[in-house]
């Protein structure tokens, strides 16, 4: 018996005004397999969907096509319909004859809208059921790192419930807490001791991720404490492992010394009660090597401004650009320079020499446009950000991207910084970017709810076997694991011998690159598969 | 179909692209028919031949821009896979007909539509030249 295919054509409120309906509607019904065409306006609306959800019930339809806007506007809404009369979600096709149809052209378009609706329904022809099913997922989370974001996301995950183990490559917690905790007024010892008492964190300490298996909802992790590699489950894995800072001096041609020094050794003279001999005059350089100078500057500016109320000394800040934008930072500038700190804007690089054991620094002023020669008794060298050792292993044994930099890769900038291109892995803080402190904090709560939203239900919906891999055809070439973005694709062994490649149903998203890579054409993806594309294309211009 | 351009679209850039030049109600030839497709990466030599078969004057596959592929690799591997299309087209002597891949973000109309009256320049340059 053919199938019973339902036309509902729209014409969205009458925005659908070069399109003549009842022409159209002669026409689809002459479809083979079309049982039914149906017009209205609102479809997507109350009454438009009970009306439709009637209907199918009415004419026993088993599979529906729309032609109204955009499927990227209301798909899921009319899938729920489907389901709600009983039909499987999937069984549905829309022909986009507003968007892409009406509004994109002049004149009568009549016959391109029907023959849109003739490719929506030869692919809705072909289509096979795909069931929905309940995945259960483990509801411990992994964090790795031991800084402010690792320590600050493990509170709050065990806060809303979720059992945390906390690993930290170094003996003890705390990552660079300590180093800014006088400019945020933090206490490192209070949030250490929280969680070293709660009872859901586990405290891993000189411990490392050396190897990850798995995918979202069930990882394996390979840990190894010493000599000693234990293995774990988790649910989700979430990366806090951080930068490190580097003193690139080479680019002036400078050799850190007495005079010349880093930041990190700065903070530690201004830190120590008393100090041999104040410096009276103090230049800082930044902002040579590296566009992203957001942490750099924070440093400077906090420095110069410890320098002045301190030691009272005189101070130059030589750089290509302040940038202020993080949050406070504009004030922090204006209020170092109503201390009379001076900023010196370069285009060129100064240059740096020694005059009688003091440091000579010849630098072009832009805004003032002549050249300055200035001595100090003191030069502060710029710090760079550099990625921690760990993330090219780390990334390579994750399969996930890093940046031109070597920072790990957001999934998108814009919509979900701190996920990556694999379900359940997350990158928080200063391992992906140079995050001040309060983006830090928004990362930390961006990945509190993600983790949330992914792992507290327990279990997670998704659609069985939508790609699917016929063992039948494959010849295990590994093509398919080899190309996956998702790192979604596995071997099993079947009936103890042939080894062939599954497809997880949890991971996988659905791009098609392994369909349409497999030299067996041994995977099918349904909705996509080669027929239907196909019949797609047939439909064009066979009126 | 003798005049149509068949333009395989990805849903996470060039179709949205595509329905923004709708609202925008920026006006382009007929003839352009949109396959849906979740990624370009989706899209095999096999679809590009087929729909040349089937008659199509031109076959577009669009993808996301360099580096902000939706699927990693997808809009790579799309353009590989053109390559090699174009390739075998020649190979049975079709080489008037325009095949071509393009990478554009969701939010560029005007670059779709740029590319689409590209397309259409470059079949009839190709009539006039048989």
């Amino acid at each position: 018996m053919e199938t019973k295919i339902g036309v509902f054509i729209c014409n969205c409120g009458g925005s659908i005004k070069n399109i003549n309906f009842d022409a159209a509607r002669e026409k689809v019904a002459k479809i083979p397999s079309v049982t039914c065409v149906n017009l209205s306006s609102n479809l997507c609306l109350g009454e438009g969907k009970e009306k439709m959800l009637s209907y199918i019930k009415e004419e026993n339809i088993e599979r529906v096509v729309v032609a109204a806007c955009s499927p990227e506007l209301k798909e899921h809404i009319f899938r729920q319909v489907l389901e709600g009369a009983g039909l499987n979600g999937h069984f549905f096709s829309m022909a986009n004859i507003r968007e892409q149809c009406s509004w994109a052209h002049e004149g009568d378009v009549t016959v391109k809208a029907v023959e849109l609706i003739k490719m929506a329904v030869n692919r809705i022809r072909l289509l096979q059921p795909v069931e929905k099913k309940e995945l259960s997922v483990n509801k411990e989370v992994l964090v790795v790192g031991g800084g402010f974001p690792a320590i600050s996301s493990a509170l709050q995950f065990s806060r809303i419930g979720l059992r945390t183990t906390l690993l930290e490559k170094k003996p003890n917690l705390g990552g660079k807490l300590r180093e800014i905790e006088g400019f945020y007024s933090l206490e490192t010892s209070s949030m250490i001791g929280a969680v070293e008492e709660d009872e859901n964190i586990e405290i891993l300490t000189s411990t490392e991720v050396v190897g990850v298996e798995g995918k979202i909802g069930d990882f394996t992790v390979r840990i190894r404490k010493g000599a000693e590699e234990i293995l774990r489950n988790f649910g989700a894995i979430v990366f806090a492992t951080g930068y490190e800072t580097e003193v690139s001096p080479q680019d002036f041609q400078l050799k850190l010394g007495i005079n010349i020094i880093s930041q990190e050794r700065l903070a530690q003279m201004l830190q120590a009660s008393s100090v041999e001999r104040k410096p009276e005059s103090v230049g800082f350089i930044y902002d040579v090597s590296d566009e992203n100078s957001r942490l750099p500057t924070l440093a400077t500016l906090n420095n110069a401004l410890t320098l002045k109320e301190r030691w009272g000394s005189e101070v130059y800040v030589f750089c290509k650009n302040v940038k202020v934008d993080s949050e406070g930072v504009e004030k922090l500038y204006r209020e170092v320079r109503e201390h009379g700190v001076m900023f010196l804007k370069f285009d060129e690089k100064p240059r740096i020499s020694a005059e009688d054991g003091r440091v000579k620094i010849e630098a072009k002023d832009i805004l003032l446009g002549e050249d300055v020669t200035l001595t100090c008794d003191l030069l502060v060298a710029e710090e760079k950000l550099v990625p921690a050792e760990e993330t090219e292993a780390l990334s390579t044994l994750l399969n996930i991207r890093t940046d031109s930099r070597g920072f790990y890769q957001d999934e998108n900038v814009h919509l979900y910084p701190v996920s990556s291109e694999r379900g359940g892995i997350f990158f928080i803080g200063g391992c992906r970017s140079d995050l001040d402190f309060q983006r830090a904090l928004v990362d930390v709560s961006s990945v509190v709810m993600g983790v949330y939203k992914l792992l507290s239900p327990g279990k997670i919906l998704v659609e069985a076997e939508r790609v699917k891999v016929d063992r039948q055809k494959c010849r295990t070439c590994l093509t398919c694991i080899r190309v996956c973005p998702h790192s979604a694709i596995q071997l099993v062994r079947v009936d103890n011998e042939k080894e062939v490649a599954e497809i997880s149903d949890l991971a996988c998203d659905g791009c098609g690159i392994c369909a349409a890579i497999c030299p067996a054409k041994a995977i099918n993806f349904e909705g996509y598969s080669d027929e239907q594309i196909v019949a797609q294309i047939e439909a064009i211009g066979a009126s | 179909m003798n005049k149509e351009i068949v333009a395989f679209c990805c849903e996470h850039s060039a179709y949205p692209a595509a329905d923004l030049a709708g609202k925008q109600r920026l006006c382009y030839p007929q003839n352009l028919r949109i396959i849906r497709v979740p990624c370009a990466g989706r899209i095999d030599a096999i679809h590009i031949l087929k729909a040349f078969e089937k008659g199509a004057a031109a076959v577009l596959v669009l993808g996301c821009e360099d580096g902000a592929c939706h699927h990693i690799t997808g809009n790579t591997r799309a353009k590989e896979r053109v390559k090699y299309s174009e390739m075998l087209l020649k190979e049975v002597g079709i080489d008037n007909r325009p095949v071509g891949m393009f990478n554009l973000a969701p939010n560029e109309p005007h670059k779709f539509i740029r590319v689409l009256n590209e397309m259409n320049k470059r079949i009839k340059e190709s009539r006039e030249a048989k």
